[in-house]
């Protein structure tokens, strides 16, 4: 065991020391530890390739004529440098033990950027995270094209970020096939295959959470868009005006009550999330939506007397 | 301790203690064990290793050269590894999600030395904070997370969604967390008499009662916790619904007892019910799409709600 981890210690020293690319022969002869056979220090050599690009460490394959060399390139090993100041570091340490992400590795992250300073926290949050996750944010800081399925389609997309909202991740960024700006719920992601990089740029400034296209009352229909004005009553004001923000309130009443106008486009969505507040809200205009509203209701207080 | 650890993550971590002590000369090797969450054993065998690693010919001055003086260390002859390996894509997501989240939190400082780091981080990383996340709050997380640190008990208005009432209660607020989306209070609830779990975003009032309580604060809470939030009780109605074909959805989204398919595409479905407003609710959505048809007292439910909020309308 000991003797492994000492071989591919040095092994990672010789790669990343040499100038130019070694042939598998040149390691074995440089390194200690292999094997003397040529099968078995094959074997070896390729296990331990395996095991250091598991944890991440970019072994370059080149091949010379019928030659197949191995070196790391130091640009592609080292982490640059963070100058975190110790105050920094420790507000990453309590980051990362308030906040969970379960399957996603940040021991090892933290030892990279200088191990545990100050104190832990106790947990705070737990974020659901998703096998292409990480496949996605790969993709995304390498500025590289990905092609998945989602919802039995396929589907190529720029990725522009991550956006975590209402318990779910999402990516956002340009659809290829739809020409426009689309969100994905990463859950609902298979198949992750990752592009060359570099293959486009990400609109500068960009925050990535002006893409979510999650508020089902504006998408998922191709009718136009209209202002909706609801009255909500006091008992459930509070929650309303967080769903659809504060800029949402045009007037607060004496009794607690708000009245609040939001853009609609799906006129199903809207009617499902007023009904969700039963006698607490009505829909003021515009007349079209109170009509519908009204009809919904009479066709249900009809259907069993 | 399993009898073969992983080699992975003890090169990781030797990979990153080298360049440490390399920058940081004199490093004491207790207060190593700290950083690197390790035991001093631990730390004694990956120091012990370095002095035969290192390049040809493996003479002195190309092997790894560890002094330990007084309980502190020196490294030389180990420039190459001057800086620690790359953040893989799966370690940096975790650090920018879990900075963005607490400083999503109410109340986080947004130019504090989180903020800075995260944008540190972000430009090693390649990725400008382009990772988005936004946890809520609402407008009592604050009052409750006080309250919580404190041990403080207070008095919340709070609105049960299924029984669509607003009730005061006084609570022992254990511990605030953020789970499936939600933030939640785990608290003891004087007026039910056992724990209960509360959603924030459904509480509508919190105020000081002077009391302290003496429970400790829990030391963390994993997702075994919030996954209590629905217990169906033994009391619970147990309601059949017709649904047509399209309202496959209820059966999915909502504790049910049985799904049986009918031969007209719908669905026969025993939904399970503590309260009223949860299934009135699900019948206005669900319009002419559904019908109540067991047990008797319930099949107007849906009706009836639909009258109450139709009288709204004039």
């Amino acid at each position: 065991m000991a003797d492994r981890l000492e071989r591919l210690t040095t092994l990672v020293a010789n790669l990343l020391d040499t100038r130019t690319p070694l042939t598998l022969e040149q390691i074995v002869r440089n390194v200690p530890g292999y094997p003397e056979e040529k099968a078995s220090y094959r074997r070896q050599f390729e296990r331990d390739k395996d095991t250091l690009r598991g944890i991440g460490v970019p072994i370059s394959v080149e091949t010379v004529g019928a030659e197949t060399m191995y070196r790391i390139k130091p640009d592609e090993y080292y982490l640059p440098a963070l100058d975190l100041t110790p105050e920094e570091q420790a507000a990453i340490h309590v980051a990362v033990t308030a906040v969970r992400l379960p399957g996603v590795g940040t021991d090892t992250a933290l030892w990279k950027i200088g191990g545990q300073e100050g104190e832990a926290v106790p947990a705070l949050a737990s974020l659901p995270t998703t096998p292409a996750l990480a496949e996605l944010f790969d993709a995304y800081r390498k500025r590289a094209t990905v092609t998945f399925t989602h919802r039995g389609a396929t589907r190529r997309l720029d990725p522009y970020g991550l956006v975590f909202r209402r318990g779910h991740w999402y990516v956002v960024g340009r659809d290829h096939d739809r020409e426009g700006p689309r969100s994905f719920r990463a859950d609902r992601i298979d198949g992750v295959t990752v592009g060359a990089p570099g293959a486009f740029t990400v609109p500068e400034g960009l925050d990535p959470a002006t893409l979510l296209r999650d508020d089902p009352m504006r998408f998922g229909s191709e009718e136009p868009s209209v202002e909706a004005r609801i009255l909500v009553d006091a008992e459930q004001a509070a929650f309303v005006v967080e769903e659809l923000g504060e800029a949402a309130v045009e007037s607060r009443n004496g009794d607690g009550s708000v009245v609040v106008t939001t853009t609609v486009t799906n006129r199903a969505a809207f009617l499902s999330f007023v009904l969700g507040l039963l006698d607490r809200a009505e829909v003021l205009g515009p007349p079209e939506l109170r009509t519908r509203m009204v009809d919904w209701l009479d066709a249900i207080a009809a259907g069993a007397a | 301790m399993s009898p073969r650890p992983q080699i992975g993550p003890r090169l990781e971590r030797v990979l990153a203690l080298v360049p440490w002590i390399a920058e940081h000369p004199g490093s004491s090797l207790d207060e190593l064990a700290v950083r690197f969450d390790v035991t001093p054993d631990e730390l004694e065998r990956d120091l012990e290793l370095l002095p035969f690693c290192g390049l040809p010919p493996y003479s002195p001055d190309r092997l790894i050269d560890v002094e330990i003086v007084e309980g502190r260390v020196w490294i030389r002859f180990a420039e190459y590894f001057a800086r620690p390996l790359r953040l893989t894509a799966d370690e940096g997501l975790g650090l920018l999600a879990a900075g963005e989240a607490l400083l999503a939190v109410p109340g986080s400082d947004q130019a504090g030395s989180l903020a800075t780091a995260l944008d540190k981080l972000a430009a090693a990383i390649g990725t400008e904070r382009g990772v988005s996340v936004q946890v809520g709050g609402g407008t009592f997380l604050d009052a409750l997370r006080t309250a919580a640190d404190r041990r403080e008990r207070v008095e919340i208005d709070y609105y049960s969604f299924g029984r669509d009432v607003t009730s005061t209660r006084r609570i022992d607020p254990e511990s605030v967390f953020h789970a499936f989306g939600q933030w939640y209070v785990d608290a003891y609830c004087h007026d039910a008499g056992a724990r209960r779990m509360f959603r924030v975003d459904r509480v509508r009032g919190v105020r000081p009662t002077g009391e302290h309580f003496t429970t400790a604060p829990a030391t963390g809470t994993d997702d075994a916790d919030a996954g209590s939030v629905f217990h169906p009780r033994a009391d619970d109605a147990r309601v059949t619904l017709r649904l047509g074909p399209d309202a496959g959805w209820v059966a999915e989204s909502y504790p049910t007892e049985s799904v049986t398919d009918r031969a007209d595409g719908g669905w026969d479905v025993v939904l399970v019910v503590s309260e009223r407003a949860f299934l009135e609710r699900i019948l206005l959505r669900l319009g002419p799409d559904a019908e109540v048809t067991a047990p008797p007292g319930w099949t107007t439910v849906g009706p009836d709600a639909a009258r109450r909020v139709r009288a709204r309308y004039g």
